[in-house]
C-alpha cells in the first residue's frame, strides 16, 4: 500500500530535467548561432501528464522504505513477478537516465572512482553507485532496497553491478540468468530460465512477507503485455510521414513500460499518448516541422545531449522516426501468453535484442529501416554498452549496403559526457546530413 | 599459429614444448585428433579429451590486433576480444579444426556472434554456457544439460561416441593435472624456478595435449623442495593472463616473485579436491565445474571472492597484491574497489596494473612495478 | 674540499638532471638541460662535469625514465627517488605531487618520508604538463607571461574535453567565439588542475607539496592548491627533486 502524498510543486525528475536541459542548451548557443523559430512541432500534450506520472513515481519511491518492500530491478527483469507482491519498483538504469539528463555524471562518477572503479565500466552503473555512495539524486532521495532483482538478458555487466549493490545494501539478490541465444534458444536453457522463476518466487515472497495469487499474476501479465502493445502502437504511428514525433521523445516517453510496466498507470499513460499521436497523424502534424529525411537510432541515447542532437538534427530536417532501443519494449511483450504464464515469461525475457545474435540484430534493424521508410540511420556506438556496440562496425555496413542507406557511426556514451567529443562528433553529424544532398 | 613465447633463455629450465601449431599437426596426424582453438575463460575441456580433441586455447595473441579485420572492433573493447577476432579472421586459427566460445562475458559473448555471423570463422563454431550465480539448483542442472548438450553437439562433430568410461577417465587425467598444478602453485616458494620459467611450464597446458602436458608438471613437482627456495619478496597476483609473460621477468628481477596466483588463465582454473565427487560422471563433472576457485565471469558472490583472495595472501605470506586485469574487462575491473577495500583493511598494499595484452611490458608499467616492489622492500625493512 | 659524497642523475624523457651532494645532503652542484636520445652519453656528460666542478669521485644514484641506460652504483625508480629527495628538503609527511613533462605523479609520503602509496598518470598528456605546454603553444602564449595573464583574468572559461588534441581545438573555438585569453588560460590551468585532483584523491588533513617543471608556473601551483582546497607549497629546485634522491639513495 503506497502512501498517497500531497504532490508539491518543486517537483523533480523528468519536468525539471528537461527544464533543466532546456536551459542549459540555450545558455550554451552553439556557434553563436541565434536562437531560431524551433524546428520542433508542437509539444506534445502527453508529455505533462508523463512527468506527472514519473514525478509521482518518485516523489512515492522518497516514503517506499518502510511502508512497502522494495525492490531495485534492472530494465530486463520479469517484474510481473513482483508486481503482485507490492513491491515498490525502483529502476536504477531510468533514475540514472535522469542523473545522465541533468548532467550530474561526471560528479557522481567520480565519488566512485576515487574507491577504484573505472571510468571504462558502464556509465549507469557508475552513476547509480555513485548516488548510492553520494546520497545526491535529482529525485530527492531513493527508497533503500530490501530485494535487488537482477536479469542478465540486457547484459552480463548488471550482475557485477548488483554484486556490489548488494554488498552495499546487504540485502539478498535474485537473478534471473538467462543463457545469450545463439541462432535458436534451446530447451534447456528456456527451462532453465523457468526454473530460476520459480527460485525467485519463494525468495521475493519470503522478502515481501506475501504469497503470489496466480490470479493476480495472471492479471498483471496480461496488463504488462498490453503495456508493451500500447506502446507498440505508439511508435508505429511513426510509419506515417510527417512522424508526428521524433525518436528522442520516445526515449522520454518509454519510462512508464520500463519502470512502470505491469500497472494500470502505464496503460492508461500509452492510450492517451496513443490517442494524442493519431489525432496528429490524422492532421499531418509532424514531430519536427520539415521533415526531409528518417532516420533510424541505435543504441541507447546520448541521455546528456538529447535535446541538443534532437535541435542539431531537426533543424536540418532529420527525424529519427524509429529506434532499436525504444522498439525492444514493443517486442518484450509478444511472446507473453497470460494462459502460460511462467514458461511464455521465461521465453519472452530470453529472447529480448540483447540477449540475440547479430543475425537477429541486423534483422531488427533492417525490419526497422524498412518499416519505417528510414534513408539513413545512425549507430551510437557506445563505449561503455559492449553488448550493444559490438558488431555495429559490421552492422553499419551491412545497412549501408543492403538498403542502400547512408549510414553514421557515431562514438560516444550513453551518460557520461566526457566521452563526448562534442565538437568533433556534431562536425561528423553535419557532414553525414550534408552528404544527403 | 604463430603465437609464440618470448625468448628469453631462462626458460630452458625445462625442455622446450612443441609450438601450437606443432602440436595440431603431431596430434592430428599421429593420434588422428581434431583440434578446436577455445576463447577464455572456464570451459569442460574434459569432454574435449574424452572425445579426442586437442584444446589450444586463444588468449591474444598479445601485441596489436593484426589484418583486416583489426578495425571490425571498437578500441574500446577489451584487448582480449579485438586482438582474438583479428587472428580469427586473418586465417591465425587455420589450422585448427573448430572454435569453442564459451560464453564468458559480453565482450566475449559479442565475440562469438559476430566472428561466426558477419564473418571471421567460417568452420565449426560451438558455445558453452556456465550458469551464473552460484549453486541453486537449477544452477546444477542447467550445468548438466549445457554439458551433455554441448557433448552430443561435440560427438556429431568427431563421430566418436563419449562413453561414461571415456569421460570418467578424461575426468581423472584433469583431476590429476590440476593437482600438480596445485601443488607447483601452493609450493611455489619451494621451487627453485623464476617465474618466467613456471608460467612457461603451467601456460603450455593451453596447447599441449592432457597427458603430454601432466608428464612435464609430473618432473616439475619432483623439483619441489623441501624448504623455501625463493628469497624474493612473495606477492598475490590476480588479474586475467600473464601477458606480458615479460611482467615476471620484471618482477624477480625487481626482487619479487609470485607467491600466490590468482589468475584467470592459469590459478583460477585449479581445481582442488579429493578424489572424485560422484560415481556418476556426468554428475561428477557438473561438481568439477563447480568447484574452480571464485571467479567473477561466473558471478560468484564477491565476499567469497575476497575470502578467498585473503586466504591466498596469508597462506603465502604475500607482502603485497598485484591486480593485474585487462582494460576494460568488466568483471575483472568491477571487483577492483572490493579487493583494494579488503587488503587496505589488513594494511597489504595494492597495485593495480592495467594491461592491454601488449607484447612487452612498456617503460612506465615497468616502472610502476619496480616502484611497488621498492616500496614493499622499504616497509619489509622498517618493520 | 673532499669533493662530493654522492651524484645523482635523473634521467626524464623532456629534461635530464644532476646533481652533487655533500655529506650533510646537500646540493653543491646541479645541471639540467633538454633529454637528448642518446641518454647514456648525455649522463656520462654531466657526471663528469659535476666531478671535476665538484671534485671527488662519490658513487652515482640514477632514476627516471632512461634511468637503466646510466652506469650507476645504484638504479631505483622516480618514485622512491622523489619521494627522498622530497623528505630530505621538507622533512614531514604529506602528499607529493610531480608533475614533469610528460608525466605526473602522486606520492603519499609517510611520517619517515617513506612511500605509502602512489599513482601514475603517463599514458595519457592531458594530465601532464604537455597539455599546457601544447595549448599555450598553439595560442602562441609564452611561458613567463602566463601567470600575468592568469592573474589578470577574470573567470576562468571552461575547457571541457578529456583530451589534449580535442582540447586544442575546443580552445580554437573558444578564442573565435570572442572569449577572453587570460580567461581561457586560466581555464586550461583549472582543467589540468582537476585532472591531477582526480589522481591525488588527498585524504584530509594531508600537506600538499609539489616538484617538477610545472611547479615553476605560479598559475598551476594557484589552480591546485583551487582545485584540491589546501595550500601547495613548492618544494626548492622543484625540477632537482628526483636527482637529488638518487643522490642521497648512494651517500
Amino acid at each position: 500500500m503506497l502512501r498517497r502524498i500531497q504532490y508539491e510543486l518543486s517537483g523533480h525528475l523528468v519536468g525539471p530535467a528537461l527544464l533543466r536541459a532546456k536551459e542549459w542548451r540555450r545558455r550554451r548557443s552553439r556557434r553563436g548561432l541565434a536562437p531560431k523559430a524551433g524546428p520542433f512541432g508542437p509539444p506534445l500534450e502527453s508529455a505533462r501528464k508523463l512527468k506527472e506520472l514519473m514525478s509521482l513515481h518518485y516523489l512515492q519511491g522518497r516514503f517506499a522504505d518502510g511502508a512497502v518492500p522494495v525492490a531495485w530491478v534492472t530494465s530486463g527483469f520479469p517484474v510481473e513477478l513482483l508486481r503482485p507482491l507490492g513491491f515498490f519498483t525502483l529502476y536504477p538504469e531510468n533514475h540514472a537516465a535522469m542523473c545522465g539528463v541533468a548532467r550530474t555524471v561526471p560528479e557522481l562518477s567520480d565519488a566512485v572512482e576515487k574507491e577504484g572503479y573505472s571510468r571504462d565500466l558502464c556509465s549507469y552503473a557508475r552513476t547509480d553507485l555513485g548516488c548510492v555512495a553520494t546520497g545526491k539524486t535529482p529525485a530527492g532521495r531513493l527508497p533503500k532496497p530490501d530485494l535487488l532483482a537482477c536479469c542478465t538478458n540486457i547484459c552480463q555487466t548488471v550482475l557485477y553491478w548488483y554484486k556490489a549493490l548488494a554488498r552495499r545494501f546487504g540485502v539478498p539478490l535474485v537473478l534471473i540468468d538467462t543463457p545469450f541465444v545463439y541462432g535458436e534458444a534451446k530447451p534447456h536453457h528456456v527451462a532453465y530460465v523457468r526454473e530460476q522463476l520459480e527460485e525467485l518466487v519463494s525468495v521475493a515472497e519470503r522478502v515481501s512477507g506475501r504469497r503470489v495469487d496466480p490470479q493476480e499474476f495472471v492479471a498483471v501479465i496480461a496488463r504488462a503485455k498490453e503495456g508493451s502493445r500500447l506502446w507498440g502502437e505508439c511508435l508505429a504511428t511513426a510509419r506515417s510521414r510527417p512522424a508526428p514525433w521524433t525518436g528522442f521523445d520516445g526515449f522520454f516517453h518509454m519510462a512508464p513500460i520500463v519502470a512502470l510496466r505491469g500497472s494500470e498507470a502505464c496503460n492508461a499513460y500509452y492510450r492517451l499518448l496513443l490517442d494524442e499521436l493519431r489525432d496528429r497523424v490524422a492532421r499531418g502534424t509532424g514531430g519536427i516541422r520539415e521533415e526531409r529525411h528518417r532516420l533510424l537510432w541505435d543504441n541507447l541515447p546520448m541521455w546528456f545531449a538529447v535535446r541538443e542532437l534532437s535541435t542539431l538534427f531537426a533543424e536540418q530536417g532529420f527525424n529519427f522516426v524509429c529506434t532499436s532501443y525504444t522498439n525492444a519494449w514493443a517486442e518484450a511483450g509478444v511472446l507473453v501468453d497470460p494462459a502460460d504464464p511462467y514458461g511464455s515469461i521465461a521465453r519472452a525475457y530470453t529472447h529480448i535484442i540483447l540477449n540475440q545474435d547479430l543475425t537477429n540484430r541486423l534483422g531488427i534493424l533492417r525490419r526497422l529501416a524498412r518499416d519505417y521508410a528510414c534513408d539513413g540511420a545512425v549507430l551510437h556506438s557506445d563505449r561503455s554498452c559492449k553488448p550493444y556496440s559490438i558488431g555495429q562496425v559490421d552492422l553499419k555496413d551491412r545497412l549501408g549496403e543492403e538498403l542502400g542507406i547512408r549510414v553514421l557511426l557515431l562514438e560516444a556514451d550513453h551518460n557520461d559526457p566526457r566521452a563526448w567529443a562534442a565538437e568533433p562528433g556534431e562536425n561528423r553529424i553535419a557532414a553525414f546530413m550534408e552528404s544527403f544532398g | 599459429m604463430t603465437q609464440t613465447l618470448s625468448t628469453d633463455s631462462r626458460e630452458r629450465a625445462f625442455p622446450p614444448a612443441p609450438s601450437r601449431r606443432d602440436s595440431i599437426h603431431r596430434q592430428r596426424d599421429a593420434h588422428g585428433r581434431r583440434s578446436m582453438a577455445v576463447l577464455p575463460i572456464h570451459y569442460p575441456k574434459e569432454i574435449l579429451t574424452a572425445l579426442d580433441i586437442l584444446a589450444v586455447e586463444v588468449w591474444g595473441p598479445p601485441g596489436p590486433p593484426r589484418g583486416e579485420a583489426a578495425g571490425r572492433i571498437q578500441s574500446y573493447v577489451c584487448a582480449v576480444v579485438r586482438n582474438a577476432l583479428a587472428f580469427l579472421a586473418s586465417g591465425g586459427a587455420d589450422a585448427v579444426d573448430g572454435v569453442l566460445f564459451p560464453h564468458t562475458c559480453d565482450s566475449l559473448q559479442g565475440l562469438a556472434t559476430q566472428a561466426t555471423d558477419l564473418g571471421g570463422w567460417g568452420k565449426a563454431a560451438f558455445v558453452f554456457q556456465h550458469p551464473r550465480g552460484g549453486e541453486r539448483p537449477s544452477a546444477r542442472r542447467f550445468a548438466l544439460e549445457e554439458l551433455r548438450s554441448l557433448a552430443r553437439e561435440l560427438e556429431a562433430w568427431t563421430g566418436r561416441s563419449l562413453s561414461p568410461e571415456l569421460l570418467a577417465a578424461a575426468i581423472r587425467l584433469h583431476d590429476e593435472i590440476d593437482s600438480c598444478r596445485a601443488s607447483l602453485l601452493d609450493g611455489r616458494a619451494r621451487l627453485p624456478i623464476g617465474d618466467p620459467e613456471l608460467y612457461a611450464l603451467l601456460r603450455r597446458g593451453e596447447w599441449l595435449w592432457p597427458e603430454e602436458h601432466l608428464a612435464e608438471l609430473r618432473s616439475a613437482v619432483g623439483r619441489l623442495g623441501p624448504e623455501p627456495a625463493q628469497t624474493g619478496l612473495p606477492l598475490l597476483v590476480t588479474g586475467y593472463v600473464p601477458e606480458p609473460m615479460s611482467l615476471l621477468a620484471t618482477l624477480n628481477d625487481a626482487g619479487a616473485f609470485v607467491a600466490a596466483d590468482d589468475y584467470a588463465a592459469v590459478g583460477r582454473r585449479v581445481v582442488r579436491r579429493n578424489g572424485v565427487a560422484d560415481a556418476d560422471p556426468w554428475t561428477d563433472l557438473v561438481s568439477r565445474h563447480l568447484a574452480y576457485p571464485p571467479c567473477p565471469t561466473r558471478g560468484i558472490d564477491q565476499a567469497a571472492r575476497m575470502r578467498h583472495l585473503v586466504s591466498l595472501a596469508e597462506a603465502s605470506g604475500a607482502r603485497g597484491v598485484l591486480v593485474h586485469v585487462q582494460k576494460f574487462c568488466e568483471p575483472e575491473l568491477f571487483d577492483v574497489p572490493a579487493i583494494l577495500a579488503a587488503f587496505t583493511a589488513r594494511g597489504l598494499p595494492v597495485l593495480v596494473l592495467e594491461g592491454e595484452l601488449e607484447r612487452s611490458l612498456s617503460g612506465q608499467a615497468e616502472t610502476r612495478v619496480e616502484a611497488f616492489v621498492e616500496l614493499l622492500r622499504a616497509r619489509g625493512r622498517a618493520a | 674540499m673532499s669533493g662530493a659524497a654522492a651524484l645523482g642523475i635523473d634521467a626524464g624523457s623532456t629534461t635530464c638532471k644532476a646533481v652533487a651532494v655533500d655529506e650533510a645532503g646537500k646540493i653543491v652542484g646541479r645541471r639540467l638541460e633538454p633529454a637528448s636520445p642518446r641518454i647514456d652519453e648525455q649522463a656520462s656528460r654531466l657526471l663528469a662535469e659535476l666531478r671535476t666542478e665538484v671534485g671527488g669521485d662519490p658513487p652515482v644514484g640514477a632514476t627516471g625514465y632512461g634511468r637503466k641506460r646510466v652506469a650507476a652504483s645504484r638504479v631505483l625508480t622516480e618514485i622512491t627517488c622523489h619521494a627522498r629527495g622530497a623528505f630530505a628538503l621538507l622533512g614531514r609527511p604529506g602528499l607529493l605531487i610531480d608533475m614533469g613533462g610528460q608525466d605526473t605523479k602522486v606520492i603519499r609520503l609517510g611520517k619517515g618520508g617513506e612511500v605509502l602509496d602512489f599513482s601514475m598518470n603517463d599514458k595519457c598528456a592531458a594530465g601532464t604538463g604537455r597539455f599546457l605546454e601544447v595549448i599555450l603553444g598553439r595560442l602562441h602564449v609564452p611561458f613567463d607571461e602566463v601567470a600575468g595573464q592568469v592573474r589578470r583574468a577574470g573567470r576562468a572559461v571552461s575547457v571541457s574535453s578529456t583530451c589534449t588534441v580535442f582540447a586544442e581545438s575546443e580552445v580554437i573555438s573558444l578564442v573565435a567565439r570572442g572569449e577572453p585569453l587570460e580567461g581561457i588560460v586560466k581555464g586550461l590551468h583549472a582543467a589540468l588542475a582537476s585532472r591531477v585532483a582526480a589522481l591525488a584523491r588527498v585524504p584530509d588533513g594531508t600537506e600538499l607539496f609539489m616538484s617538477g617543471g610545472v611547479a615553476l608556473n605560479p598559475a598551476m601551483v594557484s589552480a591546485l592548491a583551487e582545485a584540491l582546497g589546501r595550500e601547495v607549497h613548492v618544494v626548492p629546485e622543484p625540477q632537482l627533486v628526483g636527482a637529488l634522491g638518487a643522490a642521497l639513495a648512494v651517500a
